[in-house]
This record gives C-alpha cells, structure tokens and sequence, in this order.
C-alpha cells in the first residue's frame, strides 16, 4: 500500500470519527483537532484497527499523537 | 446465520448514500438514517452514522423533534466506543440519546451517593456494567464449592444493594449487564467439576444475579450474547489492558444493541396477542382443499410433526400469557373443523380468543381481532407463510408486527422463537390467567348483544367490586398497569417499582385499586388510581384502567370511593386532568360525564374541578364483597 492510498485509508477513519472536517495528513498531530482528546483517541485506535484488520501491540500507539507517527507503525504492521 | 432469522431484512443504504441524501436536505435522510442505525453491524459504519446523524442535527432543514433518552452509564469499564454505538442504536428506535457517563470503576460511590453527578443528571436509565474482575474467583481451582459460592453470593449482594440504592435515590430503571462466559481452554475438562474455574464461576454469577436482583432492574444478558457470538470473538484481554473495553468491539455492537432494544421496548406498547394464519401454518396443505384427512399434522411424517411441534410452541406462548388468535382466509365451519374433529390438533379452541376466519382483507380481520379483544392493533403479532399477506399487513396495518414464516415447515418452530416479541417483563400470575379472562370477555360481548337493555345486562353480570390501598402484593401489577395501559388513562404517567412503592407509602396520597369479578370469573386488579392530597384539594394524578372492565361502571365506584375518603379527609375540591395521546381518546369526556365543571382547556390538557360537599355518590349494579 502506498503512502497516499495509506493516507486516504485513514481519512476514512478521521472522518468517521471525528465530527469537525480533519485533513489527514502526516504533520497533523492531536494539538490541530479539538474533539481528539484521549478518549477519542481510544475510538481512533479501534476505528484504525477495524479499517485495517490488524491489532496494534500493547502501548504502542497510547501516546502516538500524530498522524506520522501513526503512519508509521501502521506501515510496520502492514510490511 | 442462525435458522430462521431476519428474513425480513430490508435494503438499508450506506453512509455515502445517507451523505449525500443530507447534503441535498432530501427528506428521505432521516428515515434511511435512522433504518440503517437498525441493521448496520459493522463498527466503522456505525460510528459514521452517529456523525451523521449529529451533522443532520445541526444542518438537514428538519430534524425530526424524537423523544429523548436519558441514559447513564456507570461501571468497571471505559464507555468509550460504546457510548457512540448506544447512541446510534437508540437512534435506530427513533430515540435521541442523552448519554452521561460514570467514571472508570467509581459506580459504587456514584449508586450510593444521592448527590452524585450520575443522580444530578436525572438520567430515565441507567446501565451498570460490573468489572471483569469480579468474574473471576481469587481463591484456588480446589476450593471448597460453598466457599466458592458464598464468594459469588457477595458479589451478587452488591449489585443487588447498588439496585436498591438506585430505587431510593431516582426514579431510573437500572439495567445490570453480566458477565461474558470465557473462551481459555484452561483448566481443560476439570472447568466444569469445579465452581471455582472461570466457566462454572460465571455461570454461576450470572445464574445468582438473574434470580436476585429486583423484577424492576433488568438484566443486560452477557452470558447469553457472548455464547451466541462466540465466547472467544467477544473477549479481547488486549483492548482491557490497553484502555479497558468491556470486550472485543463485536461484543460491544451487541451489547449496544441490546441496551438499546431493552429501552425501546420498555416504551413501547408490549405485544400480546399472536395472530396465527391457518394453512401451512398450524397444518399442511389447505383445509378446504386437501379436507381433514389431506392436511399434514402429526407425528407420523417429519413434515406433519413439525407443525405439530409448532402447535406446542405457541400452545406454550399461550400458556405464558400471550393471547392466541386465528385469522385465516377460509369459511369460518372449515376452519374451524381441524381443531374440533383433527386427533393430532395440540390447539384447541378454547385457546383461541379470536376467531377470524372470513374472505376479507388480512388487515381488517386484525383491526377486529383488536377491537374484539379490546387492545391496541400495535399489540398484535401477526404471523403467516404468505409473503402477499404478510406485506398487505404491514402496508395496511403497519402497527402489527408481521412475520413472514419459512416455506420449510423444519424451520417454523426456529423462526418465532428466533424473536423476543412476547419477552415478560415480569412474570405475574395475572399474565397466565388473561386467556380465560379475555375468553369471558368474549362470551360477554356475545351475550351484551344479546340484551339490549344495558342495566338489565349489568345486573345479570352479578358483578363484584373490591378496592384497596395499593398493598405490597399487589405492587408489581400495579406497575405493569401503570408502564402499559394506555386507552383508559386519563395522565398517561408512566412509573417505576420504586416510585409506585413511594406512593404507596406516602402519606399525602390517596392511592387506589379496584379488583372485579362476576358471574364469568374474576377479571383481577384492573383499576389504578393515585390521588395527591393538598390541604383542602386533592388532583387526580393517575386514573386507568384496564379495557377488560369497560362499561362496567367500575369508573363510578372507584369516584365513589375516592370521594369518600378524601370527605374523612377533609378534603373539600377535587380537580381532574386529561392529558391527550393518541391512544386515550376514549376519556376524553370521562370528568364531565361524571359531574365535574370544566375550568380549562388547551391542546395539551383539560382541567375540571368538583366540590365534594353536594356530591351525590353514583348508583351502580355493582356490589361490595
């Protein structure tokens, strides 16, 4: 899967998730969305998960609060 | 999927589609919505339908104005996706979702405290879901099993104690989710020689919890979600130790689900009548066709005897307290000739209370079959193998809940039990005698035609009226008159077991039941009414009563009644209210009628007045015990 098609994968997840229009892209970290507080964050993580059908390691995504850093060890689980 | 389960599924759209149908305002948005929040099971396409369903909010043109739900939700476990999923399958039964949530494990001070935020809410629900800690035994796999017992027993108390807080610090029905059985293979086949292993413990837990918690709490049934699902898809001890879920996000979609059927059904009218079609139905073939000896019935073919297992089915729904009725497309002589002269017929037709066997249209003989037995058509479960039938019904008759039943006659007996449409609410000695009752009310109507002269006809009932305070026996049927009856009900105020309990124990209340019996039997307690006394006057805050007793004159000795203990009172003005729904015109006129002055009127309500001092008490043909 490329970048941008990992990209646009995840906007459907922002989308679904958060109620304000967020663009994905790999700078845009929790700080540029209002709704994205740690419960939220939660939602995020399954919602990532469900989109992708794979399961993120205990604690490896509780503080990524980026989208890069997301991409990231999305791209681990996907290699 | 499961045999027999929702074939009558319809086509629900997707979000895109539902986007777009926002986008251009299309009045087709909410009704699509709020279909697709019913059916769709998968997670992320939830949580787009919650999102929608906000942003249709803030910007479709007109959002329909639904009633709202006021939910809590308290316990060990984070409600976050489950709020949004509730919140979309609320939605799904046409209810807004108020939603506040407990803190992480501090439902046990949140019950208790009657200050609490959770209490400070007014929340008309709440759903406790215990932690999963507590599934679990601490002692050892060898544990002497009444050690292991009274473990379980102390767990279960708690709930019942937090249930019990609950009843005296709001009027909120409590839902207790519990707990999911395990999926670990550990202790291998020694888990079900020991109450001790995680398997016999939960079962256990479950089994305590279900038989002890208080009738008006209901049970969120976990054990019996999980088992159906699977155990091991509806665990996930990652997403615990990550953010602690309450289990994986399958089992969160169903107990979502759950939750929010439990709510919708306990506002909704409950149904209690099955409308049975006759051929193919309760026997092979067509009667006027293949005659009696060509139906298939009985347990020499495999075909025969699954109608007649079917037979037993609903002869067992009858025996519950669900009231059977017939309506079929034949003369009435032949369809009746089955169950007089068939050998393998396990229905009778004493069990049936209406017998609607006609060449008229399916909707109008279950029109009748309402009016005949006194109930509301939304009552009515209708099922029948013909699918023009079953779709005639629900375009014409759109309150009956349809069931198309399988052409394989092997998968009849699946297809009814598949659904909960008949689920007891609590189960009362009353529900199982109502057969007879409304038989006798049948037999009566007959009989009413029959006399013309109405008084004569009331005095050849012989009837018998005996009115009490509310007593505490009788309480959990004057809870389920108060949650059901909606015709004669003038306030249509709905109330809990803990609220009716107070009123029962208050001392500015007038709180009152009537039961009747005559010369057919006994009809039970079907007359509510709650009077709240201040100073001088007093309002009639509750007055219903069942249909069963219409046109009794039950209304005027319960006045007399009322008036005669607030004069010992007293009491000098006693002021009425009718408040319209769409079901209770038939008290529009119930306070003139009975003598009181009209002092207001709006759309929302009428207001009457009547001074005691000069009220003459009303002559019946009804006598006292």
């Amino acid at each position: 899967m490329t970048r941008s098609e990992l990209l646009q994968q995840l906007q459907t997840v922002f989308d679904s998730v958060f109620l304000e229009d967020v663009a994905v892209t790999p700078e845009l970290s929790a700080e540029d969305v209002d709704e994205w507080d740690s419960v939220t964050h939660v939602t995020l993580i399954v919602g990532i998960e469900q989109q992708f059908g794979f399961r993120f390691g205990l604690g490896e995504v509780a503080r990524a609060r980026n989208v890069g850093q997301l991409l990231e060890v999305i791209e681990r689980h996907l290699a | 999927m499961p045999p027999g389960m929702s074939d009558d599924r319809r086509q629900t759209p997707d979000p895109q589609r539902l986007k777009d149908l926002l986008e251009q305002a299309d009045d087709a948005f909410w009704p699509q919505l709020t279909a697709a929040c019913r059916h769709s099971d998968s997670f992320l396409e939830l949580l787009q339908l919650d999102k929608l369903s906000r942003l249709g909010q803030r910007s479709h043109p007109s959002p329909p104005s639904l009633p709202g739900a006021r939910v809590a939700l308290v316990g060990g476990c984070t409600f976050s996706p489950l709020d949004r999923l509730l919140r979309t399958r609320l939605l799904g039964h046409g209810l807004r979702a108020e939603l506040v949530l407990g803190d992480f494990d501090n439902h046990v001070r949140e019950l208790l405290d009657p200050g609490s935020a959770i209490y400070g809410a007014d929340p008309e629900i709440i759903v406790l879901v215990p932690s999963r800690r507590l599934g679990h035994f601490p002692g050892s796999l060898a544990a002497d099993p009444e050690q292991v017992r009274s473990a379980a027993l102390e767990t279960v108390s708690q709930l019942v104690a937090l249930a019990g807080a609950v009843a005296d610090h709001s009027a909120a029905t409590l839902l207790v989710s519990n707990w999911p059985l395990p999926w670990e293979r550990d202790p291998g086949a020694f888990r079900s020689r020991s109450p001790a292993s995680d398997w016999s413990y939960r079962k256990l837990l479950n089994q305590e919890l279900g038989l002890r918690l208080p009738a008006a709490a209901r049970i969120v049934d976990a054990e019996f979600i999980s088992a159906r699902m699977g155990t091991a898809a509806a665990d996930d001890p990652q997403g615990w130790l990550e953010s602690r879920q309450p289990g994986s996000i399958g089992l969160q979609v169903e107990l979502a689900t759950e939750i929010a059927r439990l709510i919708a059904r306990g506002r909704s009218a409950s149904k209690k009548v099955l409308a049975l079609d006759l051929d193919n139905t309760l026997w092979g073939g067509i009667i006027g066709d293949d005659g009696l000896d060509g139906i298939e019935l009985g347990d020499t073919t495999a075909r025969g005897e699954a109608f007649k297992d079917f037979q037993r089915y609903v002869k067992s729904l009858k025996d519950r307290g669900v009231l059977l009725a017939v309506c079929s497309k034949n003369s009435d002589e032949i369809a009746r000739e089955p169950f007089e002269r068939h050998p393998e017929m396990v229905l009778e037709l004493d069990d049936v209370v209406a017998f609607q066997a006609n060449w008229e249209p399916k909707p109008v003989n279950l029109r009748r079959i309402a009016e005949q037995l006194n109930l509301g058509i939304d009552s009515i479960v209708f099922v029948d193998d013909n699918p023009a039938e079953i779709e005639i019904v629900r375009q014409m008759a759109p309150e009956v809940t349809a069931v198309l039943l399988p052409e394989d006659p092997g998968r009849l007996v699946a297809t009814l039990r598949e659904r909960d449409d008949f689920e007891p609410a609590v189960l009362t000695s009353e529900d199982a005698a109502r057969t007879e009752q409304y038989r006798q009310e049948a037999r009566r109507r007959q009989l009413e035609a029959a006399t013309p002269d109405l008084d004569a006809y009331l005095e050849s009932l012989q009837m018998v009226i005996e009115i009490h305070p509310f007593r505490d026996l009788d309480l959990p049927r004057i809870t389920q008159l108060i949650n059901k009856v909606n015709q004669f009900n003038l306030t249509t105020v709905r109330r809990t077991a803990a609220e009716v309990r107070q009123i029962a124990d208050s001392s500015d209340h007038v709180a009152l039941t009537s039961r009747l019996s005559d010369k057919f039997g006994d009809h039970g307690l079907t007359s509510v009414v709650i009077l709240e006394i201040d100073g001088a006057g007093a309002r009639v805050d509750t007055w219903l009563m069942s249909c069963r007793v219409l046109q009794r004159q039950v209304e005027d000795e319960m006045l007399n009644e009322m008036i005669s203990r607030l004069r010992r009172r007293g009491v000098t003005r006693l002021a009425g209210e009718y408040r319209p729904t769409a079901k209770n015109a038939l008290v529009a006129d119930l306070f003139p009628g009975l003598g009181f002055q009209t002092s207001e009127q709006t759309p929302e309500r009428s207001t009457y007045d009547l001074e005691i001092a000069p009220y003459i008490p009303r002559t019946t043909r009804i006598s006292r015990p």
